[in-house]
């Protein structure tokens, strides 16, 4: 597998992506945010507006510097097409982080900010002997962006903005058995990514206090791993010259996303955001790998991915109780990319629908945000039937359910 | 312990948890094991090797582990299902009657041997005629099975011809070269001369069965298909009706539901597919024939000095239709060559003969005499290592018949039916993926057939079974869950 889908897969799976847009995009880009549905396109809260659409920058009353850290708990069980065994995830965390720092002139039009967000952490552990083990046994994906960013207030109720996206960092770390005839071996994929730009940009448009308007497009990025060490183990000596490939390559497609966003204030007190993003989810088709030396008789290996594009809905708002408390809650609807009978086990994924809540306290210049997201991905089921008509029986056949818990805080100073 | 305290802190510690134990999804609930309309408790398998667990030629511990009823049982018991005692051979004797197993490779070809009885230099049992497991004068009989809780009834090489017949299992000086079998005579406990259908009668009354499985019949033609057509012949359709209902009645006698099995057609399994006769033929024939054997032919076919054989003059492949009239013919697309063929096909010429094993030469328009004294006839493929064209047709439409008697039987007692020759037959097209993993029937490589070409590997075995669960739950509104086929293993290699 390349990073890209990788990426793709378990970052949907496991930690940001629960909270995105179907697939691997994720949301937890700001803690207020976070306690909100994820919504922020149309709004200018705070510097994570540079994740979230970089033309509402401009907007944003306070410089300061923030930082957010989120826990993910992923849990999910597994029964094979006939089986009555339930399996799960031998139980694994991920942290995505996420830090802002803004700057810029107190009365002026630009800002200026760096952004560096973690939006595809991932970890999937399979169960020991679970019958999916020569798909998938372990996942982990780790990415780190990096994104300088400038925003312009062109009028009062106008603003543009862009960032420079790089991933700086990604590693992916992929292992599975081999089934061999009278017993299983085990390769273990690890590569790093190479370092590769995007862009994300966005227009914000306050025609009054009591509403706003954004758009935000975020580029494709293809994340190449190239002379990844491949590694096998337990393959006795009748069949390991079978198994001599030691380096691999591959490619996943981080795809593009579009979005609107809409804010609604009726009072000084009361924020409403609603947010619709469009994943370009169509660009991953296949996963594949190219190796140095055979493995099993071949250099490649694919596997259909056949993604469809996604649409993502949220909703969320938040509340001013008194000067220093201020209290959110919201949900999300995703569309899964992932179409019938294509379910792999680094994403076993479906619709997703999340509940948040969050709350912020604000201690003059210093404010401290709370967020908790309960992600519930819909149980799925794909038939051997359905995999045969596909030609996608590298998988398996059966029932995935998955729910994630990603508590948050957030820490923040405006200058 | 103060309980005030306990009470107190109760909900907060349970909120605390609450957000990791409610995140873990359940399915359990939603394929929970049912047993339907079936009393699981008491479970017996009648059949032949396929139930014994054979496999490798031979009945070993290792594949009575396996065998099909073994894991059907494991399976019961998540509805209900108890023990299942098996005839298993000691751990000390674990090897059984012996088996064939890969020693190594020459080149990419698996070196297959046998792997003797334990303790002793005593080679497998291994194939034997019809019916019969006789063992050879002066080698000891198989270690007997001494407990009275027998459940798998499977006696490797029975046929419904032979489940009336008495003294089976009785070893006397006659017996053992004729009616013996001494897979049946270790499941007795001493001198017996029951009938296979007594001994049934005796368990079912023994055990009170609440469900069977009875998966007879394969060695009604598969004895006289693996011979070549040259032993035992196919049972007859009015005695196979006749003994196979008096089986399943015997099943029958106090109400308990069942499962039966059909035969699967023979042409699928690797012992009769693995030797590709049409690319075998089309290769000889396309083999030019060496300039040095060209003035040899003229000679013999009286032509004049230096003259060319004539148009269309090739080398064929030859077989051998019949043991007793030794009739030879050239080999078409529709005979079915035996695995054991490969190592015949090709082999050093044996004098007089000048051409190798099979080989001889087709010359359009040479007189008879001539034409068959350059055909292979010494030489051609021996009638028991090809199952000739109306030979397989003869099996094919009595392999027809006996299922229609089979499901005829079900359908009267109300069974469910594993349709073991639609399932094979659909494999040997396509193969099958079995969570990921794909398998076929090829020899050796494809997972499901071991090294005998007819008895599935363990992983072959563990496919019967799900089947015969799909079966059981379609038709007694079950839900018995399938066992994941990749927990059972292909063939063994050399590690």
């Amino acid at each position: 597998m390349n990073l890209k889908s990788l990426l793709l897969a378990g970052g949907a799976l496991l930690s940001g992506t629960a909270a995105s847009a179907g697939g691997y995009q994720v949301t937890l880009a700001g803690q207020k945010n976070n306690g909100m549905g994820g919504v922020g396109v149309g709004l200018s809260l705070d510097q994570a507006a540079m994740f979230y659409n970089p033309g509402a920058l401009a907007m944003v009353k306070d410089r300061g510097v923030q930082v957010g850290a989120n826990l993910t708990l992923a849990r999910n069980a597994f029964v094979a097409e006939g089986g009555s065994q339930q399996r799960q995830l031998r139980n694994s965390y991920t942290t995505p982080l996420n830090f802002y720092a803004g700057f810029g002139p107190a009365e002026g039009k630009f800002r200026a900010g760096i952004a560096v967000y973690t939006p595809f952490g991932s970890k999937l552990q399979y169960a020991d002997g679970w019958e999916g083990r020569t798909s998938l046994t372990d996942i982990d994906l780790k990415s780190v962006f990096v994104q300088p960013t400038i925003s312009y207030a062109i009028t009062d109720q106008l603003s543009v903005g862009a960032g420079l996206v790089v991933l700086a960092y990604g590693a992916v770390n992929l292992q599975r058995d081999i089934p061999l005839p009278d017993s299983y071996g085990h390769v273990e994929l690890d590569g790093k990514a190479d370092t590769k730009f995007g862009f994300n940009a966005g227009v914000f448009f306050k025609p009054s206090d009591k509403l706003s308007l954004g758009i935000n497009y975020r580029s494709k990025i293809d994340a190449v791993v190239k002379d990844g060490d491949v590694t096998f183990s337990g393959i006795s000596a009748t069949f390991s010259s079978r198994f001599q490939a030691t380096k691999f390559g591959a490619t996943l497609p981080l795809i593009a996303t579009t979005s609107v966003g809409l804010g609604i204030m009726p009072n000084e007190k009361l924020t409403i955001g609603f947010d619709a993003s469009l994943a370009q989810w169509s660009k991953y088709r296949v996963l594949r790998f190219d190796f140095d030396q055979q493995v099993n008789g071949s250099t490649t290996s694919e596997s259909k991915r056949y993604y469809q594009d996604a649409l993502t809905f949220r909703l969320g708002g938040q509340y001013k109780l008194t000067e220093g408390l201020t209290v959110r809650a919201g949900g999300a609807y995703d569309q899964s990319p992932v179409k019938e009978g294509y379910v792999t086990p680094e994403t076993p994924d479906n619709d997703r629908l999340s509940g948040t809540i969050g709350a912020s306290y604000a201690f003059g210049k210093f404010g401290v945000d709370l967020s908790a997201q309960y992600v519930g991905i819909k149980k799925r089921t794909q038939t051997q039937s359905e995999l045969l008509n596909n030609g996608t029986t590298d998988r398996i056949a059966g029932t995935y359910k998955t729910n994630i818990v990603i508590p948050g805080i957030g820490l923040n100073y405006a200058f | 312990m103060n309980t005030f305290l306990f009470r107190k802190f109760t909900p907060l510690v349970a909120l605390l948890g609450l957000g990791i134990t409610a995140c873990q999804p359940d399915l359990e609930d939603d394929f929970k094991p049912s047993k339907g309309s079936v009393d699981f408790s008491r479970y017996i398998a009648v059949g032949n090797s396929l139930t014994a667990g054979y496999g490798d030629n031979g009945l070993y511990r290792e594949g009575q582990l396996t065998s099909y009823p073994s894991i059907l049982a494991q399976q019961f018991r998540t509805v209900g299902g108890g023990e299942f005692a098996q005839p298993l051979f000691p751990e000390a004797n674990a090897n059984g009657s012996g088996y064939l197993t890969i020693t190594g490779f020459n080149g990419a070809n698996p070196l297959i041997n046998p792997e003797a009885r334990v303790n002793n230099a005593f080679v497998p049992i291994g194939q034997f005629a019809p019916g019969r497991a006789v063992v050879a004068t002066g080698s000891p009989l198989l270690i007997r099975y001494t407990a009275t809780d027998n459940q798998n009834l499977g006696v490797p090489g029975i046929r419904v011809a032979d489940v009336t017949t008495t003294s089976y299992g009785q070893l006397t000086a006659q017996s053992n070269a004729g009616n013996f079998n001494t897979y049946f005579e270790r499941l007795l406990t001493g001198t017996d001369s029951r009938t296979y259908l007594q001994y049934v009668q005796e368990r079912v009354a023994t055990v009170k069965p609440t469900f069977f499985t009875n998966w007879l019949g394969n060695n009604d033609v598969l004895g006289f298909a693996s011979s070549g057509g040259t032993a035992a012949p196919l049972t007859a359709v009015t005695e196979f009706t006749t003994k196979y209902n008096q089986v399943i009645d015997a099943l029958t006698v106090d109400g308990a539901k069942g499962l039966v099995a059909t035969i699967p057609s023979v042409t699928n399994v690797p012992l009769f597919t693995t030797v590709p006769t049409a690319s075998v033929i089309a290769q000889i024939n396309a083999t030019p024939i060496p300039a040095a054997l060209v003035p040899l032919i003229a000679a013999q076919l009286k032509l004049p000095a230096g003259s060319p054989l004539p148009a269309g003059t090739r080398f064929g492949l030859y077989v051998r239709t019949s043991n007793t009239t030794t009739p030879v013919r050239e080999a078409t697309e529709n005979d079915l060559l035996l695995l054991p063929a490969s190592a015949f096909i090709n082999s050093a010429a044996v004098a007089p003969n000048v051409f190798p094993g099979g080989i001889g030469i087709v010359i359009p328009g040479a007189p008879a005499a001539t034409a068959t004294a350059l055909a292979a006839s010494s030489n051609a493929v021996p009638n028991n290592l090809v199952l000739d064209a109306s030979e397989v047709a003869a099996v094919t439409a009595r392999t027809t018949e006996l299922n229609a008697v089979i499901t005829a039987s079900a359908q009267r007692k109300g069974l469910a039916v594993f349709d073991a020759n639609t399932y094979f037959s659909s494999i040997a097209r396509t193969g099958i993926v079995t969570n990921g993993v794909s398998n076929n029937t090829s020899f050796v490589s494809g997972n499901l057939f071991s090294l005998d070409g007819v008895h599935p590997t363990p992983r072959g075995y563990a496919l019967v079974a799900n089947e015969m669960i799909k079966a059981i739950n379609a038709k007694f509104g079950a839900q018995v869950p399938t066992v994941n086929p990749n927990d059972y293993r292909g063939v063994r290699f050399p590690q």
